[in-house]
């Protein structure tokens, strides 16, 4: 029971980080990205690139990763964003799906289908008590969930850059009209989008390899986390993302391993009959 | 003296003139091949099956490639039209169709079952020969006269793994553990009826998505159930997570299940501590080989593609050298083809013989392997039973 515990919660802690990426461009642009699990994908090859194909030390691979993450967020918005800006919200979402497909099939090209292993920045013999074990990555991932939360929550309410986003979320054309550089805005909110997608991906990697197509299930569980928790609400994402973790993994475990994939659909149409703006949604009004 | 002389030269004309004939023929054939001859191959390359499906390509196009370079067959160059199927069995269908525009000679089939299946009436309507790695068993049970599969399939796993597990291994407490797609839950299928024959029952049953990465509940189940073994059938990046994960969790238990244990992406991914002991049995990996030839080859193989070659990669090498050696015998005749493959008996590829069935399985030998350390050792081939 203890051990399903640790990993239900290491697993939707994963859930949580897509989401949390996935919800930082979302509150900016009010566009969900659909290749978000693509961009993790992405992030995890180019830190096996750095660490495992040229030998740099883990630390470094994860620098240059969360750099190089910010171009491909900032390369992202330009290709797909900027074209369609002002079109219906509906034709960025599908491009997203689309820019996803591109990305996958990119990363087979230049790494090639073999799914591959990233050492973990941490090291050490794994923690064991009452029979349950929890490995040092799993503590790793379990720390940097709060500590990404945290950090993104104090952006984007102490700090200058973070109440511009907010500003240019809740209205494009006033933020731009009281003189807020809005294209930068966005620019960065796509940066740092890609910059946690990244970070997942670099602690996705040496648990569950990274191949091509590692993506698109974890894309879909991170924009199911968020609705559960309510689309836009952060901590609502992160408690969605445990809340699924442990779900998949009881349910995996007492009722039955071939519908794991089927109890996230489940729980969220569950949650949406039961609270139609997720858990922690909040109501909001619409001019007509 | 004279009538005996006389008799040699007549014997001796007559024997060099049916040789010339009979050479004349067998040239002949191949020379009433259209140049060059075309030859398709449908086959996931991107996708989520693209690691599998990329060893089919690597296997036809390694040999087509060879057999050009040393001239062609009866000086005809081989012509290889590759279509992608994708991950999806509609994609494979509109793969087969752009394929059968081209008017192919012969035609390779994945070894994605779905895929099979979806493409097979086509095929077979087209009078092609249909040459698959498909591993489902029910595939060569479709009815097809054009079908040949040259791969194991997992009938036959179905059949080896338990009762070498319970016979050879000792163990009667199996937990199982299968990918949940036609290929691990059709053998998973298969095993548990296999167990039932050998008066043992399993003590947990589980599969997991082709998507999932998490596994520790199934294992969990199962070492919670008290199992003294665990059979895994899967795909070589599952594989690897199911076998990586039961280290995490300090689960030691037996294990043994398809060729994706002694795969070398698998291998690639584990310690040695983690994949040491474990038991594989399935189509022969040129990896264990001893012969230098083949252990050449295999190496040119991960030169060109950059991925280790397996058991389908030969599985696909030695078939496009079998199809040579048909049409160096009959030509380029479909019907010809089809015959003389339902009619091989013995037919000597890199690792195995090849016997054509009455239901058009070509491979009946598989390999029992074991991994010391990270190293696949060959315990040795088994036979299907009645080869």
């Amino acid at each position: 029971m203890g051990q399903l515990v640790v990993n239900g919660l290491a697993l939707g802690s994963i859930y949580a980080l897509v989401a949390l990426g996935l919800l930082l461009i979302f509150n900016t642009v009010q566009i969900v990205n659909f290749a978000q699990g693509q961009l993790l994908m992405l992030g995890a090859f180019i830190g096996i690139s750095c660490a495992v194909t040229h030998e740099l030390p883990v630390a470094a691979a994860w620098a240059i990763t969360m750099v190089a993450m910010a171009l491909v967020g900032v390369v992202f918005m330009v290709l797909v964003y900027f074209p369609l800006r002002g079109r219906p919200a509906f034709l960025v979402i599908l491009t997203t799906i689309a820019m996803g497909i591109v990305l996958e099939n990119l990363a087979l090209i230049i790494w090639g289908p073999l799914p591959v292993s990233l050492p973990s920045p941490i090291h050490g013999p794994p923690l064991r008590f009452a029979g349950v074990v929890v490995s040092m990555h799993q503590l790793l991932i379990f720390a940097t969930l709060p500590l990404v939360l945290l950090l993104q929550f104090f952006f984007l309410t102490r700090t200058r850059f973070g109440i511009l986003m907010q500003a240019t979320a809740q209205d494009l054309h006033t933020a731009r009209l009281v003189g807020i550089p809005v294209n930068r805005t966005i620019a960065v909110a796509f940066a740092f989008g890609a910059v946690l997608s990244g970070i997942a991906g670099l602690l996705v990697a040496p648990i569950f390899l990274a191949e091509p197509t590692m993506g698109g299930s974890l894309g879909l569980k991170g924009f199911v986390v968020s609705v559960i928790g309510g689309f836009g609400n952060l901590p609502g994402a992160v408690i969605g993302g445990l809340f699924l973790g442990l779900v998949e993994t009881f349910g995996a475990r007492y009722i039955s391993s071939n519908f794991r994939d089927a109890y996230a659909f489940i729980v969220m149409i569950a949650v949406l009959v039961a609270w139609p703006r997720g858990l922690f949604g909040e109501k909001s009004s619409e001019k007509v | 003296m004279s009538y005996i002389s006389m008799k040699t030269s007549i014997i001796g004309a007559t024997a060099i003139c049916l040789s010339v004939a009979f050479t004349h023929e067998s040239k002949a054939d191949a020379v009433n091949c259209p140049s060059p001859i075309p030859l398709g191959l449908t086959t996931a390359l991107t996708g989520n099956l693209a690691l599998l499906g990329m060893q089919a390509r690597n296997g036809v196009e390694f040999a087509v490639d060879e057999i050009n370079a040393g001239g062609g067959i009866g000086g005809k160059k081989l012509a290889l039209t590759t279509e992608d199927t994708g991950a999806s069995s509609t994609d494979a269908l509109n793969a087969m169709n752009r394929i059968l525009e081209g008017k192919p000679l012969v035609i390779f089939g994945s070894m994605i079952s779905p895929h099979v299946f979806a493409q097979t009436e086509v095929a077979t309507k087209s009078e092609t020969p249909f040459l698959v790695g498909a591993t489902n068993a029910k595939v060569t049970a479709q009815g097809s006269k054009w079908l040949f599969r040259t791969h194991v399939h997992d009938g036959q796993l179905a059949d080896l793994i338990p009762e070498y597990l319970v016979k050879s291994l000792g163990k009667t407490r199996p937990g199982i553990m299968a990918v949940a797609d036609d290929y691990g839950l059709g053998a998973s299928k298969g095993i548990q009826a296999s167990l039932a024959k050998l008066k043992v029952a399993p003590v947990a049953v589980t599969s997991y998505a082709p998507s999932d990465k998490d596994m520790s509940a199934q294992l969990l189940e199962i070492k919670d159930k008290d199992a003294d073994s665990l059979i895994v059938f899967g795909r070589p990046a599952d594989v690897t997570l199911v076998i990586k994960q039961m280290g995490d969790l300090g689960i030691k238990l037996t294990t043994i299940g398809n060729s994706s244990i002694v795969a070398q992406t698998t291998l690639n991914n584990l310690s040695a501590a983690e994949a040491d002991g474990t038991y594989a049995i399935g189509g022969m990996i040129p990896q264990t080989s001893t012969d230098a030839k083949i252990l050449d080859w295999s190496k040119r193989v991960q030169e060109k593609y950059k991925v280790p070659a397996d058991n389908f990669t030969v599985s696909y090498y030695d078939t496009v050298y079998m199809l040579k050696s048909v049409i160096e015998k009959v030509g380029c005749d479909k019907p010809a083809i089809r015959d003389a493959l339902a009619a091989t008996k013995d037919w000597k590829g890199m690792l195995i013989s090849y016997q054509a069935d009455p239901q058009g399985d070509l491979a009946h030998t598989l390999g029992i392997y074991r991994n010391k350390g990270k190293t696949p050792e060959l315990a040795g081939p088994i036979m299907e039973s009645g080869y």
